[in-house]
């Protein structure tokens, strides 16, 4: 990941209610996690983080990844996450050009296009299954992404 | 060379095939469900794709997730290991029409071993002895009964299109054959999606033989000597070993000149088994090819020093067998013996199916081990796939000296937490039978080392 990702991830992060990301690819792993409010607690497993590379350095290392189990991500309370049914590559728009099927911050319906999977020259529509609000986009356009990875924070109404 | 291989498979296997790349120093992508999150084939794979929930349906035997993930990642090929999609020649198919190199025969291969019959009938025409039996398939009940008669009772009714013992009958008198014909049919078509049975004459209790083969894509084959897989339970293979005792250098010789000329002439590429049945008089039948890598093939690695899934992969790469095996294709070392136990997370004597965590773990060293493995301290035994906890192989100079090491080694693996099978390899390695080498898939039920609480064998 490069700091401009990085940099980008945190402010999604920051103007979404999500409480706690996880993301991994590529053998690097990352953790945002909201500091927690009064009383909250949190079971805290401190995720071994990547050394970032600057544009000019080689690909990075591989993070060395625990033998003891770490959770998958989990959304904020209340909130839904939309994953992944398929491993494929994500895409935020019907076509190039076109604008995103939807936006942080739009309302969505059951049944509403939220995205694209391409897997095996096939473009599968993912849509939502609840009715809610778009609180943050997970995926990154034209990237790839695995079965169960989260694609969008949803508020459900 | 490959730079990128997905390996669609896991457990074991896939840390084998991951070794074999780290060798060649190709990149590995592996593949997992969500009850495999934290197997350790991820771990040591250079990237990992989530494909799928744990059913092994809807993950390492979904292709389009499979070929989806070597999409993303931009693998060149794909090692299927055993079981799952490794003789799914649909799937090498379709790896084909993706660009992607499928590590394994052709789909045209695959697809003529898969139906035994086909396989059976071309052994025969290149003078493989094959068990005598129907020409074809069995039409009717009229055919059956004739051939059966022709050929004398017992005799087996086999699945064309499969094997794992589905779609078998034993017909021990004519009065049988009218109700086990069709049970056989129906379940063959259940199973495989074709109602197609043969006829065999039924050995009892041979021995369950076969040979090792690698065969690169110019035409060369080799074909690697035998194992000897017979102590068995409901057709799972516990002990292999390799050579057999019971087969002679001659014998030895014979046999790999005539697989060697049938397999040129099926265009047989990359690794392969055929399997025999010996009778009590020492002779050597046909059964099935079976067009993958096995479990048990690193028996064959350690007596004859060939690296068999680096082998499947130079094979794949275009590499012929003199530049791929460090010896002679045409005449194989065979240097001391060796012995595997396939340690499996089950009840010893009942054989009751025991997944769980592994609380504590040691795997024994000393000379002569090998362990090839997936589990760890904290891991986990996931009850959706097989209960293979270790591959255990010794190697001595001698059958005694393997045995020996074998025990030692079973006395020092420790397993806590699940229980295991290793109570019942020290049992049967203990037995003045298999000392003798008095073998046959009869053995666990002859020999009663089972024990008296096991309900049934």
């Amino acid at each position: 990941m490069t700091i401009d990702e990085i940099k980008e991830l945190l402010r999604v992060f920051n103007d979404s209610g999500v409480g706690e990301l996880e993301i991994e690819r590529a053998g690097e792993r990352l953790r945002l996690r909201r500091a927690p409010s009064e009383g909250a607690v949190l079971a805290v497993a401190p995720a071994p983080l990547a050394p970032i590379s600057l544009p000019a350095a080689p690909a990075p290392a591989p993070a060395p990844q625990a033998l003891a189990p770490e959770r998958p991500p989990e959304p904020a309370e209340q909130q839904v996450f939309v994953k992944s049914p398929i491993v494929g590559t994500f895409y935020e728009s019907s076509k190039p050009d076109a604008p995103p099927f939807v936006q942080v911050g739009d309302a969505v319906e059951p049944g509403q296009i939220l995205c694209i999977i391409e897997s095996m020259k096939l473009m599968n529509e993912i849509p939502a299954e609840i009715a809610g609000t778009v609180v943050a986009k997970l995926a990154e356009n034209g990237k790839p992404v695995e079965y169960g990875q989260p694609l969008f924070a949803i508020q459900p109404r | 060379m490959f730079k990128k291989i997905l390996i669609a498979n896991r457990g074991e296997i896939a840390l084998r095939v991951i070794c074999a790349c780290k060798d060649l120093g190709i990149k590995t992508v592996a593949v997992y469900s969500e009850a495999d999150r934290h197997g350790l084939h991820t771990r040591f794979a250079d990237e990992a794709i989530c494909i799928g929930p744990a059913s092994s349906a809807k993950s390492y035997l979904d292709v389009p997730s499979v070929i989806s993930a070597a999409e993303i990642t931009n693998a060149e090929a794909v090692h299927p290991g055993y079981g799952f999609l490794s003789e799914n020649a649909d799937f090498a198919e379709v790896c084909e029409t993706s660009g992607l190199k499928f590590i394994g025969p052709s789909p045209e291969v695959i697809r003529r071993m898969g139906l035994k019959q086909v396989a059976r009938a071309a052994m025969n025409e290149a003078g493989v002895p094959v068990l005598v039996g129907s020409k074809d398939v069995v039409a009717n009940l009229e055919e059956a009964s004739a051939i059966a008669e022709k050929i004398g009772y017992p005799v087996m009714l086999k699945a064309s299109a499969g094997g794992g013992g589905r779609g078998m009958r034993i017909v021990r008198n004519a009065a049988d054959l009218a109700a086990l014909l069709p049970q056989a049919q129906a379940e063959a078509a259940a199973a495989f999606s074709c109602g197609d049975v043969y006829m065999e004459k039924l050995l009892e209790n041979p021995r369950h033989i076969e040979f090792q083969v690698l065969a690169d894509q110019h035409g060369n084959v080799a074909i690697l000597g035998e194992r000897e897989c017979s102590i068995q339970r409901r057709h799972q293979k516990l002990i292999e070993e390799a050579p057999s005792t019971a087969v002679s250098a001659e014998l030895r010789i014979r046999i790999s000149d005539g697989l060697r000329d049938a397999l040129k002439t099926i265009g047989y590429t990359n690794a392969g088994t055929v399997e025999f049945l010996m009778d009590a008089g020492g002779n050597l039948y046909f059964i099935e090819v079976n067009a993958r890598i096995q479990v048990e093939h690193p028996v064959t690695e350690m007596v004859t020093g060939a690296d068999l899934v680096k082998g499947q992969i130079l094979v794949a790469a275009g590499y012929k067998l003199d530049e791929i095996l460090p010896f002679d294709p045409g005449s194989p070392p065979l240097r001391g013996h060796a012995i595997e136990c396939r340690i499996n997370a089950e009840h010893p004597e009942t054989f009751t199916p025991c997944p769980g965590r592994i609380a504590g773990l040691n795997l024994p060293g000393g000379p002569g081990i090998r362990i090839d493995t997936a589990a760890y301290t904290d891991g986990v035994i996931p009850p959706y796939y097989d209960s293979l906890v270790a591959k255990l192989i010794a190697w001595g100079a001698n059958r005694e000296e393997a045995r020996a090491r074998m025990l030692r080694a079973l006395d020092m693996f420790v397993v806590d937490g699940v229980q295991t099978s290793i109570p019942l390899h020290q049992r049967i390695l203990n037995h003045p039978d298999f000392i003798a080498g008095r073998l046959d898939t009869g053995f666990l039920e002859r020999t009663a080392v089972t024990g008296p609480h096991s309900r049934d064998i």
